[in-house]
């Protein structure tokens, strides 16, 4: 459907020990990731865990204390923003408010001299493909902000750039249209073939949109790994319980089995993961259950350790009541809480464990 | 409830001083106005039905070289705006958006240009001049205000209130510093040049003290000067061209005030902010 004209193709990103640092502060710590050409890399992550921070070093505007920045096997760690040939989409859109619409998506273009001729026809192909050619003549303050976010996704791509970097672009949209724009960022990123890196705190949009997902915390890397990957083998207890809601269960491996020694492990089972059954090898007992429509949630402790449990909704618990719980053996993840990594060579002793 | 009285002495008394007030300010350019379009007669003669002559006009504008005055009035208005302009506006986008060392400090001294009255400067200023072998010019005339502290601290407020990420983007999409500066920040600041623009011209237009003591010849003097010297001739003063003069000089400076009336208002609220 897109014309060879505005697919571009992508160039990879390799980021290593990236690290920021403002006087004492360090915002991004020894940050080394790949991303290959023309994937979907999201940086995840809570607020003020340097996210932000890291896209802005890749696109130059934020300079960088330590480590490098490779775009295409080539060092832009000093190189200007604009010499590092990609395009960005601000969390504000930041569109001009003294240009119309089409001025503001022609604005690099302009900046960079191409011909009058080259800019319509470029700009009728983004504006086609946007659904903005109604609106061209339009001021930014005139549009709605689904319209303004569609003004800064087609300045973003009508150069045609082979990285795309977009810091949470959808966080002013309501929840419908954010919907609809997570579909379209994503097709277009497919259509067009750009890389592109993506800024959210939002762990449905990252795990919905990208092919990889670069899970930050405090600046520093927590896992990077797609979204399966993520889902299924967090690799820290702050993966685990970031990714999915409700979180992941977490729970001191004493609290689960006495018999076990090592106190200093944590036990992890997502509450989506766990059955009733009778005879299963948890027993514990229900606080507060709150109806979700679909399914139940109930809140249980066992040895004084909270859980939380996705029960059927046709199941009725009330609180107060003792259930027995089973799981897979492959449903389970261990970590070290001293170290804060994964420990899968204990998840089948643990799972034997459980089990007897 | 009593609501709003249809008769208050408070709006009253406020309505009559505003009036008095108003009259009182308008009264010397009202009497301008008289005497410079009747006859010499009618100077200090009120008749209504007195009669009307622009004569007073041709006589000031034949007595005196006005177009040449006009000439450099406009010459030196233009001279210090496209300074100011140049000047203050890179410097107000070096102190808003530039980290460089000593930038506090001199913004401070930027400030503190502000309290210092002009007129302090005369003698020194002179002396500047007198070392460039300007005295008797226009630039001479204009030098010293092209950098005016007023201009760099209102254009800097203006570029600090622009969204950093209008920046960002502009520098993304491949604008350089002076690119960024020219396609974002001064169109974004547009009243601000106008309102700063309206207050350098009013300011410069009248200016006397400087130009009246830095020039001595009728090809530098600007109208306020020219006016003064023609005021001051020495066979009796004839209020009816003298004001017929006045109303001449000050007269683009009374249209552009018509025009802009709003900005210019507004430019000095926003001036009263400093």
């Amino acid at each position: 459907m897109v014309d060879a004209m505005l697919a571009s193709t992508g160039k990879p990103i390799r980021l290593e020990a990236v690290t920021r640092r403002w006087d004492e502060t360090v915002a991004v710590d020894a940050l080394t990731v790949d991303m290959a050409a023309g994937s979907f890399t999201a940086l995840l992550g809570p607020s003020g865990c340097g996210k932000s921070t890291t896209l802005r070093m890749v696109a130059g505007l934020e300079s960088v204390s330590e480590g490098r920045i490779l775009i295409d096997d080539e060092d832009v760690t000093t190189r200007s923003p604009s010499k590092r040939d990609l395009s960005m989409v601000f969390q504000s859109y930041a569109l001009f408010p003294h240009l119309s619409v089409a001025e503001n998506i022609i604005f690099g273009l302009k900046v960079r001299r191409v011909s009058r001729s080259e800019r319509d026809e470029r700009l009728q192909k983004v504006a086609d493909l946007l659904g903005l050619s109604q609106l061209l003549e339009r001021k930014p303050g005139q549009l709605s902000g689904g319209q303004q976010q569609r003004v800064a996704l087609g300045r973003a791509i009508i150069a045609e750039k082979p990285i795309c970097l977009m810091d949470e672009p959808l966080s002013n949209l309501d929840a419908k249209l954010r919907h609809e724009m997570r579909l379209e960022i994503r097709s277009l990123q497919q259509q067009l073939g750009f890389t592109m890196i993506y800024v959210t705190h939002d762990q449905v949009e990252a795990i919905t949109m990208a092919d990889q997902v670069v899970l930050l915390n405090s600046g520093r890397l927590e896992q990077a790994a797609s979204p399966r990957d993520l889902y299924q083998k967090p690799a820290s207890p702050f993966a685990a319980r970031f990714i999915g809601t409700p979180p992941m269960n977490l729970i001191p491996a004493s609290a689960l089995n006495k018999t076990s020694g090592a106190s200093s492990l944590l036990i992890g089972v997502r509450p989506e993961a766990m059955h009733l059954q009778d005879g299963g090898p948890v027993s514990a007992s229900v606080r507060a259950v709150e109806y979700l429509g679909a399914d139940l949630l109930a809140d249980c402790e066992i040895d004084g350790a909270p859980f939380q449990v996705r029960l059927p909704a046709r199941r009725t618990v009330v609180p107060g009541d003792r259930i027995e719980l089973g799981f897979e053996a492959d449903a389970l993840h261990v970590f070290d809480a001293d170290t804060g990594r994964r420990r899968d060579d204990l998840i089948s002793e643990f799972g034997a464990l459980t089990r007897s | 409830m009593t609501g709003a009285s249809p008769f208050s002495y408070d709006r009253l008394l406020n309505t009559v001083a505003a009036w008095a007030l108003a009259l009182l300010w308008i009264l010397p350019l009202a009497y301008a106005v008289w005497t410079a379009i009747h006859p010499a007669a009618y100077e200090a003669r009120f008749d209504l039905l007195a009669p009307l002559t622009l004569e007073n006009f041709v006589k000031a504008w034949q007595a005196a070289p006005f177009a040449r005055y006009f000439l450099n009035t406009v010459l030196l208005v233009t001279m210090v705006l496209a300074g100011q302009f140049l000047l203050c506006t890179l410097a107000a986008y070096a102190f808003a958006r530039f980290t460089f060392p000593g930038r506090n400090i001199l913004f401070t001294l930027v400030l503190l240009q502000l309290l210092v009255m002009p007129d302090i400067l005369m003698v020194e200023n002179y002396k500047t001049m007198r070392l460039l072998d300007l005295v008797d010019t226009i630039p001479a005339i204009a030098l010293p205000y092209v950098a005016s502290g007023f201009g760099i601290f209102l254009l800097r407020q203006t570029f600090m209130t622009i969204p950093r990420e209008l920046d960002d983007a502009a520098r993304v999409e491949g604008a350089s510093a002076l690119g960024v500066l020219w396609r974002v920040y001064i169109p974004l600041a547009k009243p601000t040049y106008l309102a700063y623009g309206l207050i350098s011209i009013s300011h410069h237009w009248n200016n006397f003290l400087w130009p009246l003591i830095v020039t001595n010849s009728v090809e530098t003097r600007p109208v306020t000067v020219g006016l003064s010297v023609f005021s001051a001739i020495d066979s009796g003063v004839e209020w009816s061209v003298i004001n017929a003069a006045t109303l001449m000089t000050s007269g683009p400076l009374l249209i552009a005030f018509l025009l802009f009336q709003r900005q210019f208002v507004q430019s000095f609220m926003r001036a009263g902010i400093k």
